[in-house]
């Protein structure tokens, strides 16, 4: 279920990612925090390693305040092991697709990058997934919905 | 003769050189002309199907570039059903969440409920009573029963067959009353909530389900024999819509649509939940990846489905339906990730709690969604006759990939 975080910091250093982070996170598992930059290097170095995360579960974005944070949930068939490598892109920044080692990211690259206020580069059809043009990108904080505090209230 | 001029036909009449397919001036009509396969000039034609057809379960339209009856190219227009559950999730106390994800896969609600209670739990680590936990999974098997009976008849209306619709409703209802008589809803039941269950299962309830059980089995091969055994059924979807392993687990396939490519993972199996680990019962998988192996994945779950029903009610433990929990819930801060496998595939909610009482982020992975943009990407070379019964095979639920 939970990988080796020793071993995964290994693997990725066996492929010359230098920013990556790799911790146990309390109910949750592992994660590894990657620049932006080496981020397709290092999904890259997880898939090709022995641990074969080859399935990409899901992928979305987390607006912490600060800046966008985008997950992807890696799992492997083979060892049965799944964990998170999670990138910070600061608002407005540019989402990198990584649909050509994961198509299964092709929608949830669109959704992720409409929702949060991004830019798409280098994915086949980047137009918006689930909104019209001028929705504003409505997960970010900074977006309200009309009578949020009424109904926290009620 | 004194006037020259032909009286009924006109002046290049059997012209020595008359126009030809191949002349640039040709008229249209002489290019379509049949006059031998090789010359027969053909268009692309862009076919929308949907947002209103009704093999389409829900409000999708797709984008078909059609060459005959081939398709060339396929592109998924969803967001008809958009109702932002996501952003509505983060202004909403944690006991309000489970209305919204009722909302979500409005065929399966307890599983979409289940979801994010096993999450808030998780955050707030309280444990759950196992009589809440035998009830929820009691009824999140009864619930897969109502949705693969759903997915069983609609996807017969799509081959064009109507009688099983009509049988497989009136077991679906005999379900939904069951959950009707323990939540007060058909559908939306609002049932599951952090901690535990929200009644107890009711002595009417009880009998129904046995009721129900003393004469499903014998429904359930009538349902297969009456469209499983049919040959111009079977026909229509063997070797239809082939996805190999490698296909399904590079899209990100979860559920009966990965079994039925090979690939034996199942969230009860394998990240177990609530009762599941002491029940008895078999993951069936299918090698073949065609709409075939998913239709007869999605029998046999219906049969494990009444196997672990019937084992919850004989061993149903006794003790609360719920365990002491806040009115107002304020998990601390963190993060989590809780799985289901609901009847279209594993769905999670990643929960990110802050420490006030709303969640902070709430992401819901919809199963669907990544078995619409594997159909999609397996549409070219297929026929529009296909189309149909490959999305179908899929069980989508647009409510669930639109969110």
């Amino acid at each position: 279920m939970r990988p080796d975080a020793t071993r995964i910091a290994k693997a990725l250093e066996a492929a010359a990612i230098r920013s990556a982070a790799v911790e146990e996170v309390d109910k949750l598992g592992v994660v590894c925090r990657v620049d932006a930059a080496e981020l397709p290097g290092a999904l890259a170095a997880l898939k090709s390693c022995d641990h074969d995360f080859s399935f990409l579960a899901d992928l979305f974005a987390i607006d912490t305040g600060e800046a966008v944070d985008v997950v992807y949930h890696l799992r492997s068939f083979a060892r049965d092991e799944e964990m998170h490598v999670r990138m910070t892109l600061p608002y407005g920044g540019d989402l990198a697709s990584v649909w050509e080692l994961y198509p299964a990211a092709l929608m949830a690259e669109r959704e992720a990058a409409e929702m949060f206020g991004l830019t798409l580069s280098g994915h086949p059809n980047p137009k918006r997934l689930l909104t019209t043009d001028q929705v504003p990108p409505l997960l970010l904080k900074s977006v309200a919905i009309r009578g949020a505090e009424e109904v926290r209230n009620r | 003769m004194s006037d020259p001029r032909e009286t009924v036909t006109h002046a290049g009449w059997l012209t020595p050189n008359p126009p030809t397919a191949q002349h640039p001036d040709a008229p249209l009509s002489l290019k379509r002309a049949p006059s031998g396969v090789d010359e027969l000039v053909t268009e692309h034609l862009v076919l929308n199907m949907g947002p209103q057809h009704p093999s389409t379960h829900g409000v999708l339209r797709v984008l078909l570039e059609l060459d005959g009856e081939e398709v060339v190219a396929g592109e998924t227009v969803i967001g008809y059903l958009h109702r932002g559950i996501e952003k509505l999730a983060e202004s909403r106390r944690y006991n309000a969440v489970g209305t919204l994800m009722d909302r979500g896969d409005y065929i399966s609600g307890i599983m979409n409920e289940l979801a994010f209670a096993l999450a808030t739990e998780k955050l707030l680590e309280v444990e759950v009573p196992r009589r809440a936990q035998w009830l929820r999974t009691l009824f999140s098997e009864l619930n897969r029963l109502a949705s693969h009976l759903v997915w069983y008849g609609t996807f017969g209306l799509d081959a064009g067959a109507m009688g099983q619709f009509l049988f497989a409703i009136r077991d679906r209802e005999n379900l939904l009353d069951i959950l009707e008589d323990v939540s007060g809803q058909r559908m939306m039941f609002n049932y599951v909530r952090p901690g535990g269950v929200v009644n107890d299962i009711t002595t009417t309830a009880e009998a129904k389900i046995r009721k129900f059980l003393e004469t499903f089995d014998m429904y359930l091969e009538e349902h297969d024999q009456l469209l499983g055994g049919n040959e111009i059924f079977q026909k229509r979807v063997k070797g239809v819509g082939v996805v190999d392993r490698a296909t399904a687990i590079a899209f990100g396939m979860t559920g009966a649509n990965l079994r039925a490519s090979g690939v034996s993972f199942d969230v009860r199996r394998d990240r177990p939940y609530d009762a599941y680990p002491e029940l008895d019962f078999d993951v069936p998988i299918a090698e073949a990846g065609d709409c075939w192996a998913r239709y007869v994945v999605r029998m046999e779950e219906m049969r494990q489905s009444v196997r672990m029903v019937r084992q919850l009610m004989d061993g149903m433990p006794e003790g609360e339906h719920t365990a002491k929990v806040a009115k107002v819930l304020r998990p601390p801060a963190g993060e989590t990730y809780a799985a289901v496998e609901s009847p279209r595939g594993e769905l999670g909610v990643y929960l990110v709690s802050d420490g006030s009482d709303t969640p902070y982020r709430m992401r819901y992975r919809p199963p669907a969604l990544y078995a619409l943009q594997l159909g999609e990407a397996i549409l070219p070379g297929t026929l529009i006759a296909d189309t149909v019964m490959i999305l179908g095979s899929f069980d989508l639920v647009l409510g669930e990939i639109d969110r």
